[in-house]
C-alpha cells in the first residue's frame, strides 16, 4: 500500500510537468490545429535562458518570468517568419519546418551550454510535506501540482475574460468568420503561440527544478512523446484536457507499469507510444476534446 | 447626387487556376436593398468573398470612392463593410454573447453594451439562450445570431450569403421581414445573395441576376419578378 | 543567356545522349570509386574533410531507406515518419543471420524484404483511420519504440541488448568476407588509373589491397543493389499502382471516386516504403558491422526525413542526393574545426544536426521541391526536352 501511494506521488510529479507541456501543445493546436514538435526543446531552451539567468544573480523566481517572457517572444518571432507563411490545411512542409525547429534549438542550447549537466535552482521548498506510512510527498510535487493548477487557471481567465483570449477562441472555432470579423489572425497566432512557449517554459523549470534531477539538453526528449500522448489523450483542443491527459500518462508510466509483471521499465515509453496508438486510432477526441478531429 | 456605397467593375476572381467571375460589374447605393440571384456554381458566393477580400481577385471595388480590392479581410471590416457567410458562420464553441461580442471586435466604444441589449429585444430567443454554445442553436436561431452578429459592428454595408438556405419557409418569412425592417429603421444597406428568388425579389430595391460567373440580367426588383426569363428559371414559371 | 538546346523524345539524338549520360554516370562511378577507396579527404583552409567508399556505402545504405520514403511519403503523400524502424529491423535480422547462422549479406534478403513488409503493411494500418499529422506523430512514436524494443531482456539473444549485435560470425569468429570474384579485373583498372598522366595520383598507387579490393566490392555490389532498387520503383512510378499511389496523394476523395482501391494502395505502399528501409539497413550493417540500438532512434528517423526534404520529395534522384548529404553533411560539420569568422565555441557541439535542422527549414521555406527539382529548374533553362506528335512532325 505504501509502495503504491509513493508510486501514487509520483506520478503527480511527472504527470504535473507532462501537463504543462501538453498545455503548451494543445494551446497550439487550438490556434492552428499543428502540433508543435519543437514544444520540448523550446520549453528546454526556455528552462536553460533561467538558469543562465539566475546565475547572472536575478532572483531564482524573477529569472523564471523573465524566461517565461523571454520565450514568449521568441516563439512569436518564430511564428512570424517560419509558420505564417504556409497553409495551415497542409500538414507535411508544416510537421518538417517544426522537425527542423526541434533540431536546431536542441543544437542550439547544446552549443551553447554543452551536455554536461548542470544545478537547476530549487524552486519549491525542498523535504516532505506528508508521510503516509513510507509513502513520502514532497513539497515539490504539491508545489508542482499546484503551479500546474494555477497555470490553467490563468490560462482559463485569459482566454474568457480578456478580448485576446475571445480573439483566440474565436480563431480557434471559426478561422474564416474570425476574419470577417476583423480579428487579425496572425497576430492573434502569434499571442498563442507565445502563451505556449511560456507554459512550456515553465513546465520545463520545474522539472529540472526536481531536487533529483540536473538540466542538460536532452531533458525534454523524452518528455515529448509522454507530452504528445497526454495532449492526445486529453483531447488536442482542450485545455483541462492535457492536465488530466498529463496526470493520467504520470499515472500509466510509475504504477501501472510497475504492476504488470513482465514489462521491465523501459517499457514506460512503449506503453505511451501504445496509449497514443489507441487513443489516435479509437477515439482522436481524447477525453475531452471535441469531435470533430481530422479522421478519413 | 447620391454617392455609391459600393461600385464593383471589371471583377474577376479566381480559385487558383480557375477563374470563376468573368469581369462583372454592379453597385450599390447607400439604403438600398440589392439582391444577387443565381443558380448554384454561379459565383453569387464568390462575389462577396471577393468584396471582403478572402479571394484573389482583379478589377476594382470601392467602397464609398476608396479602393478596397487589394486590402486584407480585417481592414475591410473596419471599413464598414459586415459580412454573414453562407451557413451562417457562427462561432460554435462560443456562447451566443461571446458571439455577438465578437461581432463588435472592432470596436472600442461604450455602447457595446446597449447594443448588445437592442440586439436582445429584437431576438428574445437569443436572449434565453445567451449562455448557451451556439452550436446548440436551431438553424433559425444561428441565422438570427449570425445577422445580428454581423450588426455588432455597426457596418454602412451588410453582404449576406443565402441567409435563407436549409431554414423552413415560415422562419424564411420572418427572417427577410426583419431584413426590411432593419433596412427601414436602421437605414443599413443590403446586398444579398439568394437562390430563393421570389422571396428576395419581393423586399429587394433592384436585383442582378448572375450565370456561370456573368451578370445575364439587371434591373428594379418589381420588374425582374415580371420578366419571363426569371419566371422561368428562377421563379417557376 | 545561352540559346536553348531543344530535344525531341524518341528520335536517334535523344537516345543516344541519353546513353551517353548514362555511361559517363557510370565512368564517373568508377572514377569516384577508385579515387576513394582508401580513406581519402579534401582540404579547405585547415579542416580536413573525409571522404571514403565507408562514407559512400553508408550514404547508398540511407539512399535506398529514403528511396523508401519517397515511395510512402513523396508518392502516396502519407506522412509516414518512422523510417528508422525498418531501418534497423533490417539491420537487426541482417546481422543475426549473418552471425548466427552464417547466411551470407545479399542472402539475407531473403528474409528481411518480406519481414519488412509484412510489418510495414500492419503498422501501417492506423494510416487508414489517421491522416496528416496524426500519422505523423504517431509513426514518430512508433520509431521511437524501436530501441526500447531491441534492448528488451527477452530479446537478448538475438539483438545483442543495449551494446547491439555484432555481425562477426559467431562460429568462425570473423567477418563476414566480401571478396570480389576473381574474373573483376580491379588491379588492372586501378592500373590504368593510376598511369592517367597528371590526376593518376588520385588514384592512389600500386594495386589493391585486400582490404581494399573488399570495400570496393562492397560498393559495387550495394550500388547494384541500389541502382536494382531505383529501377524497381522508377517503373512501379509509371504502372498503374504507382499512378494509384500518386492519385491518393493528390486528392484521395477523386481517386476513391476514380476507383482506386484507398486501404490497399496506402497499406501496399506502407509495405514497399518499409521493404526499402530494411534493404538500407541490410547495406547499413553490412557496412559498419555491428547494429546497435541508438543508431535507430527516432532522431535517425527525423535525419531520413531530413535527406527526403532536401533531395526532394517526391523525386528519384533526390533520395540519392538525401543520402549523400546524410551521411556526408553532420560528419563535416564536426570535422570543421576553424572557420575564418565563426569563433571556435561554435563549431563544438552538434553542429551537424544544427545543419540539417537549418536545411530543413531552409529548404522548406525556399526550395521546397528539394535540389532535385531545384537542378531540374536549372536543366530547363538550357534543355527543353518535349514530345514528338504522331505524324512524326516536330
Amino acid at each position: 500500500m505504501d509502495l503504491f501511494l509513493q508510486r501514487l506521488f509520483d506520478a503527480l510529479t511527472n504527470g504535473s510537468t507532462y501537463a504543462l507541456i501538453a498545455v503548451a501543445m494543445v494551446l497550439i493546436f487550438k490556434a492552428t490545429t499543428l502540433i508543435n514538435f519543437a514544444q520540448g526543446e523550446q520549453a528546454m531552451l526556455g528552462a536553460f535562458i533561467v538558469l543562465q539567468l539566475w546565475k547572472w544573480g536575478i532572483p531564482m523566481w524573477g529569472a523564471v518570468v523573465i524566461g517565461m517572457l523571454f520565450s514568449g517572444i521568441l516563439a512569436a518571432c518564430l511564428e512570424r517568419t517560419f509558420i505564417r507563411k504556409f497553409d495551415p490545411a497542409d500538414h507535411l512542409p508544416l510537421v518538417i519546418i517544426t522537425l527542423g525547429l526541434f533540431l536546431v534549438i536542441n543544437a542550439v542550447a547544446a552549443i551553447i551550454w554543452r551536455f554536461d549537466p548542470l544545478s537547476f535552482p530549487q524552486l519549491f521548498p525542498s523535504g516532505k510535506a506528508v508521510t503516509i506510512g513510507n509513502a513520502r510527498l514532497s513539497w515539490y510535487s504539491i508545489f508542482a501540482f499546484g503551479s500546474c493548477l494555477l497555470v490553467l487557471f490563468t490560462l482559463q481567465t485569459l482566454l474568457t475574460k480578456t478580448k485576446i483570449g475571445l480573439a483566440f477562441r474565436a480563431v480557434s472555432s471559426n478561422l474564416e468568420s474570425s476574419r470577417l470579423c476583423g480579428i487579425k489572425i496572425g497576430q492573434t497566432l502569434q499571442f498563442g503561440w507565445a502563451l505556449a512557449a511560456a507554459a512550456g517554459t515553465l513546465g520545463a523549470s520545474i522539472y529540472a527544478a526536481n531536487p533529483v534531477l540536473q538540466i542538460e539538453p536532452t531533458i525534454m526528449l523524452r518528455a515529448l512523446i509522454f507530452s504528445i500522448t497526454a495532449a492526445a489523450l486529453g483531447g488536442l483542443d482542450s485545455l483541462w484536457g492535457a492536465l488530466l491527459g498529463g496526470l493520467t500518462i504520470g499515472f500509466v508510466q510509475s504504477v501501472v507499469v510497475q504492476y504488470i509483471p513482465f514489462i521491465p521499465n523501459e517499457m514506460t515509453l512503449a506503453a505511451a507510444v501504445v496509449v497514443l496508438l489507441i487513443v489516435l486510432t479509437f477515439r482522436p477526441s481524447g477525453f475531452l476534446g471535441t469531435k470533430t478531429v481530422e479522421r478519413v | 447626387m447620391i454617392k455609391t456605397l459600393l461600385e464593383v467593375d471589371e471583377l474577376t476572381a479566381t480559385y487558383g487556376q480557375i477563374e470563376v467571375l468573368h469581369g462583372i460589374k454592379f453597385h450599390v447605393q447607400p439604403n438600398e436593398i440589392v439582391v444577387i440571384l443565381g443558380a448554384n456554381g454561379a459565383g453569387k458566393t464568390t462575389t462577396l468573398r471577393a468584396i471582403s477580400g478572402m479571394v484573389e481577385t482583379t478589377g476594382s471595388i470601392a467602397f464609398n470612392g476608396d479602393s478596397i480590392i487589394d486590402l486584407e479581410p480585417d481592414y475591410i471590416v473596419r471599413k464598414g463593410i459586415a459580412h454573414v457567410p453562407q451557413g451562417r458562420g457562427t462561432f460554435p464553441e462560443l456562447t451566443v454573447e461571446e458571439n455577438l461580442r465578437v461581432g463588435a471586435f472592432i470596436r472600442s466604444d461604450n455602447e457595446i453594451k446597449a447594443d448588445l441589449d437592442s440586439c436582445y429585444e429584437t431576438y428574445p430567443v437569443l436572449y434565453e439562450r445567451r449562455m448557451q454554445s451556439a452550436g446548440s442553436l436551431s438553424g433559425g436561431e444561428q441565422q438570427m445570431l449570425a445577422v445580428s452578429r454581423a450588426l455588432m459592428s455597426k457596418p454602412e454595408l451588410l453582404l449576406l450569403d443565402e441567409p435563407s438556405l436549409g431554414l423552413a419557409p415560415q422562419i424564411v418569412e420572418g427572417l427577410f421581414e426583419r431584413f426590411k425592417k432593419m433596412n427601414q429603421q436602421l437605414g443599413t444597406t443590403m446586398l444579398i445573395v439568394e437562390q430563393n428568388a421570389q422571396i428576395a425579389l419581393a423586399m429587394a430595391d433592384r436585383g442582378y441576376v448572375l450565370e456561370s460567373g456573368e451578370i445575364a440580367v439587371e434591373g428594379e426588383a418589381k420588374l425582374l419578378v415580371n420578366d419571363d426569363a426569371i419566371r422561368k428559371a428562377y421563379l417557376g414559371g | 543567356m545561352a540559346p536553348k538546346i531543344t530535344l525531341t523524345k524518341d528520335t536517334p539524338q535523344y537516345r543516344n545522349l541519353r546513353a551517353l549520360m548514362w555511361i559517363s554516370l557510370v565512368l564517373f562511378f568508377l572514377l569516384v570509386a577508385f579515387a576513394y577507396v582508401d580513406v581519402g579527404s579534401i582540404a579547405i583552409g585547415s579542416n580536413k574533410y573525409n571522404l571514403s567508399l565507408i562514407r559512400l556505402n553508408k550514404a547508398i545504405a540511407y539512399s535506398v531507406a529514403i528511396l523508401g520514403l519517397q515511395v510512402v511519403v513523396g508518392y502516396t503523400g502519407q506522412i509516414a515518419l518512422g523510417q528508422s524502424f525498418f531501418f534497423g529491423m533490417g539491420a537487426y535480422i541482417s546481422a543475426w543471420l549473418v552471425a548466427d547462422h552464417s547466411w551470407p549479406f545479399l542472402l539475407t534478403l531473403l528474409i528481411v524484404i518480406p519481414g519488412c513488409f509484412l510489418i510495414g503493411m500492419i503498422l501501417g494500418l492506423p494510416a487508414l483511420r489517421i491522416r496528416g499529422l496524426y500519422l505523423a506523430l504517431l509513426t514518430l512514436g512508433l520509431a521511437a519504440l524501436f530501441p526500447t524494443i531491441v534492448k528488451l531482456d527477452s530479446l537478448y539473444a538475438y539483438t545483442g541488448g543495449a551494446g547491439g549485435k555484432l555481425t562477426t560470425n559467431k562460429v568462425t569468429g570473423s567477418q563476414y568476407k566480401f571478396a570480389p570474384p576473381s574474373w573483376l579485373p580491379l588491379d588492372e583498372i586501378a592500373q590504368a588509373l593510376q598511369n592517367i598522366p597528371l590526376v593518376g595520383g588520385y588514384f592512389g598507387d600500386g594495386p589493391l589491397s585486400n582490404r581494399e579490393e573488399s570495400r570496393m566490392w562492397k560498393f559495387i555490389l550495394f550500388s547494384l543493389v541500389a541502382a536494382f532498387c531505383f529501377w524497381l520503383i522508377s517503373n512501379l512510378i509509371k504502372s498503374k499502382p504507382g499512378r494509384a499511389m500518386r492519385a491518393v496523394r493528390d486528392n484521395e476523395t477523386s481517386a476513391a471516386v476514380s476507383g482506386v482501391n484507398l486501404a490497399m494502395t496506402k497499406t501496399i505502399s506502407f509495405g514497399i516504403a518499409s521493404a526499402l528501409g530494411g534493404i538500407g539497413g541490410m547495406i547499413y550493417v553490412a557496412e559498419v558491422g555491428i547494429a546497435s540500438p541508438d543508431d535507430f532512434s527516432s532522431l535517425v528517423a527525423i535525419y531520413l526525413i531530413v535527406g527526403l526534404v532536401v533531395g526532394g520529395v517526391g523525386t528519384l534522384s533526390g533520395a540519392v542526393i538525401g543520402g549523400l548529404v546524410y551521411a556526408l553533411i553532420p560528419d563535416w560539420a564536426s570535422s570543421t574545426q576553424s572557420i575564418s569568422f565563426v569563433p571556435q565555441r561554435w563549431l563544438q557541439g552538434p553542429t551537424g544536426s544544427l545543419i540539417l535542422g537549418l536545411l530543413l527549414i531552409i529548404l522548406t521555406l525556399f526550395m521546397p521541391g528539394g535540389i532535385s527539382t531545384a537542378a531540374k529548374k536549372v536543366k530547363n533553362r538550357f534543355v527543353i526536352i518535349q514530345t514528338q506528335n504522331k505524324s512524326g512532325i516536330v
